[in-house]
């Protein structure tokens, strides 16, 4: 009921109407809504269940819409379907943490929708939403409602609803966002965590709050105005442009065939063969050279017509056909020269591998265990797709297993399989200490595959306690904990909370068992001195004499203390 | 018509076996200090781990002489032997093999003069005392030299060595490090595991605790084909029983325990099992 009063509102106070956006209103919108969201980052970051330093999704968000918004900031394209690929590519390399990801989907969503469309209506708009929360749904392995999910879903349904009431994108986006509103505040009551915390779902506060800034921007209170072009077709009412088509929401693959040749004739065309590859329904479409040989580059989900248009213009050379679906369109159209290159290598070490790594002590440990290359980062500081896949393709090997080392950083490191030529697996390690059993799991014998195998297995022969300082007062399950209090986590779930760490360390340890385990790992953390965590050993030891304890420095931020039983 | 086997000290072939089927053991040294000891013969492995535990030194290993070996082929000689066979541990690891050879290069020709072949096992301990045991079998079957060493170097190139070590101390300290060197820099406390890769020592899995350790490396027993036999070497019956254990759940045949001597303890230190896998004919093993 309350939803109809407020669309009935929205209609009344509309000004103008604008039935098609094109490539320039969608950029100029999603920068509107990029800089709103990174106005209220701070906010979202406040927005944490655990009272825990950990991966901020508000500024992960951010980060990720900055580097979507990167390659259209200066761009000048009007095709709107360019603009929304530019955006997916650039949310798909800077996306950071679980939220990043699932917004950088949630745009390649976006641009799957508004593929090859010129300019969209608000029926397109409603169809490419779908496709959107089909991504971001498919992003994460269990999906979890009362999330950035729940939110991305229930505001596409508003879209589909809104679309058959009208076209006008004006009145779209209002109910867009007041249905994101709706959603974000319903996300208490789906997810028992954030009522216990007295919070609404960060991820979904983001994704509701890029569509504010969208919708400011729509209805002309930002910054920018509307556009002249915008305003001309304001008072334009017609029916929603031809060719939506509806079977797009179920099409399986993203991005078809990349296709690569060269033309050779008289008098090519450089601009009407780029414009009719184009037309074709070529995506990501370089066409360069001069009038006796071109480069065309093009990805399609129709190759043979492709070259058929080529053949009737010249003759074709070094035809290069290549299926994207275990490609990523970003990697493919610029490794062309990289792929030369590669080949002239010498082969590569057989397997490297990369991990996420925070604190200097622990990267000393890393290194000692045989890590082939660090990526600086870890629990506040989540590391981008691009800065993982940069550490990939930097190793000299072929084959590259990859450690998170953080649940926040899992689902980042798993975009980077589909973004680069090696063979890339993830061993989904949650905690440093996971990532350090890994390694030592690793077999210097065995091949890529029972590497992948044996380390995941060892990543889960070892508990993870953390012993931190609650940075606010929650009451979480039956522990109530005050700001400044020392907490004890085992496995990323919180035991107890007190003032006294001596007390909070036994518990911890009890609560995960120790006495069944043989040998535990004390890494102590920045601030805290090697005699004080030899100290805090001698603590355990007494209570729990079989036990082999090593002192390690760790040197990590925010965590006193970072303990592995094995 | 009588082929005879001869190796030395480290394939950890007991006194008594030895005898019994034939072989002649032909000892390394041991060093604590200036005292020392031929291995086996005036050292046995309890005493050598307990000499090891209270010495503030640690001991040194040195190959058998020339003349060692040529002392032992003369007796062979007169004792009739048609031909011998002779298989050592890893030249990479050791100068017995180049001493062996020098040797019979230069029997004086006082010797009568027989085929006498010399093989590098490129292992070490139960990784060649299989094939030296079913050596003996064969020889006394009746079978000739040729025979006799294409079947050992068959045996051999099926059988796989792993141990696990407490340290890589000692490994280290003998020299003996091989690739198992890039797993030294490590700062947490392991209990490697590593193997022999064409006569030197190989890294293969760092675990952390010896019950990790004795549970992977019957995974890996069991990871390889089929296994024709199985043999342990332990510096102490904990360490091996503990081994035994946990192959005995992958692996139901015979399980024969021998103990590690004295320098192969110089080598790994206490606290080491080893086991050597031998993998069926047809099967691939290393």
């Amino acid at each position: 009921m309350q939803n109809q009063k407020s669309y009935a509102q929205v209609r009344t106070q509309r000004l103008r109407r604008i039935s098609v956006f094109d490539g320039q209103d969608l950029k100029k919108a999603i920068l509107a809504g990029a800089a709103w969201l990174e106005e209220h980052r701070d906010a979202i970051d406040a927005l944490n269940v655990f009272p825990v330093p950990d991966g901020d999704t508000g500024s992960n968000m951010s980060a990720t819409m900055q580097a979507a918004i990167r390659e259209i900031v200066a761009s000048e394209e009007t095709v709107a379907g360019t603009i929304a690929a530019k955006l997916a590519h650039g949310a798909l390399l800077g996306a950071r943490g679980n939220s990043g990801v699932i917004l950088s989907q949630i745009l390649r969503g976006l641009a799957q929708g508004l593929d090859k469309k010129q300019t969209f209506s608000a029926t397109d708009l409603a169809l490419a939403l779908q496709e959107a929360q089909r991504l971001a749904y498919r992003a994460v392995l269990k999906p979890v409602e009362g999330t950035i999910l729940t939110v991305v879903r229930e505001t596409a349904e508003a879209a589909q609803a809104s679309a058959q009431r009208g076209d006008d994108l004006v009145a779209m986006m209002q109910e867009l966002v007041m249905a994101a509103r709706q959603s974000v505040a319903r996300t208490p009551d789906l997810l028992p965590t954030l009522k216990q915390a007295g919070v609404v779902d960060s991820g979904g506060q983001g994704f509701c709050t890029i569509l504010e800034g969208v919708w400011r921007y729509v209805r002309g209170e930002s910054g920018a105005s509307p556009t002249a072009a915008m305003q001309e077709r304001v008072l334009e009412s017609s029916l929603p442009e031809t060719g939506v088509r509806r079977g797009r929401v179920t099409v399986e693959e993203e991005f078809g065939y990349e296709v690569v040749f060269l033309l050779r004739g008289e008098d090519l065309d450089v601009e009407k063969i780029r414009q009719t590859i184009i037309d074709m329904g070529g995506v990501s479409t370089v066409v360069a050279g001069d009038e006796q040989m071109l480069k065309v580059h093009t990805h399609t989900e129709q190759p043979g017509k492709i070259l058929d248009y080529g053949v009737s213009l010249g003759s074709l050379l070094d035809i290069n056909i290549e299926n994207l679906q275990e490609q990523s369109l970003a990697y493919a159209a610029e490794s062309e020269a990289e792929h030369a290159a590669e080949q002239d290598r010498p082969p590569a070490k057989q397997i490297a591998t990369v991990a996420v790594v925070a604190g200097p002590g622990f990267e000393k440990v890393f290194q000692s265990v045989g890590l082939t290359a660090i990526v600086p980062g870890g629990q506040t500081m989540n590391p981008s797709t691009e800065e993982l896949l940069a550490a990939v393709n930097a190793v000299d090997a072929d084959k590259v297993i990859l450690l998170p080392n953080n649940s926040n950083v899992i689902l980042s490191a798993r975009q980077v399989v589909d973004l680069t030529s090696k063979e890339v697996y993830i061993v989904p390690t949650e905690t440093m200490p996971q990532g350090i059993a890994a390694l030592l799991g690793f077999n210097f014998e065995a091949d890529f595959e029972s590497n992948c195998k044996a380390m995941t297995e060892a990543a889960t022969s070892v508990q993870t306690a953390e012993i931190t300082t609650a940075i606010r007062t929650v009451q979480i399950g039956d522990v109530r904990v005050r700001e400044g209090d020392y907490i004890g986590l085992v496995n990323g779930n919180l035991v107890i909370a007190g003032r006294d760490m001596k007390h909070i360390i036994g518990e911890t340890l009890q609560r995960m068992n120790i006495e069944r385990y043989e040998i535990v790992t004390l890494y102590f953390g920045e601030g805290i001195t090697q005699r004080q965590a030899e100290e805090t050993a001698k603590g355990i030891k007494q209570k729990y004499s079989q036990l082999e304890i090593e002192v390690v420095d760790g040197g990590q931020p925010h965590y006193t203390y970072i303990l592995a039983a094995e | 018509m009588a082929v005879r086997i001869v190796t030395d000290s480290t394939a950890d072939i007991p006194q008594d076996q030895a005898r019994a089927a034939g072989i002649t053991i032909v000892p390394l040294t041991v060093f604590f200090g200036d005292e020392a000891y031929l291995d086996g013969i005036e050292l046995d492995s309890a005493s050598f781990y307990k000499k090891l535990a209270a010495s503030k030194t640690l001991p040194r290993t040195s190959q058998p002489s020339p003349a060692a070996f040529q002392q032992a082929y003369t007796r062979l000689v007169e004792e009739g032997a048609d031909a011998i066979l002779s298989v050592h541990l890893s030249a990479k690891l050791s100068g017995t093999f180049q001493s062996a050879r020098t040797a019979r290069d230069t029997l004086p020709d006082t010797v009568k003069e027989i085929p006498i072949d010399i093989i590098d096992s490129q292992s070490i301990s139960v990784g060649m005392s299989r094939a030296i045991l079913l050596a003996a079998q064969e020889a006394r079957a009746g079978l000739g030299l040729a025979e006799i060493k294409a079947r050992v170097l068959d045996q051999l190139a099926r059988t796989r060595i792993l141990a696990v070590l407490d340290t890589l101390e000692f490994v280290r300290r003998g020299g003996r490090i091989g690739g198992a060197r890039a797993m030294l820099g490590n700062m947490l406390s392991v209990k490697p595991i590593v193997s022999l890769r064409d006569g030197e020592v190989i890294p293969v899995e760092q675990p952390r605790t010896r019950s990790k350790a004795y549970a992977r490396i019957a995974q890996l027993v069991q990871a390889m084909a089929r296994v024709e036999h199985v043999s342990i070497a332990e510096s102490n019956d904990e360490v091996g029983h503990q081994l035994a254990q946990e192959i005995q759940t992958v692996y139901t045949g015979e399980l024969p325990i021998y103990r590690l001597g004295a320098v192969l303890g110089t080598h790994t230190g206490p606290g080491t099992a080893a086991v050597a896998v031998v993998a069926e004919q047809g099967s691939k093993g290393r």
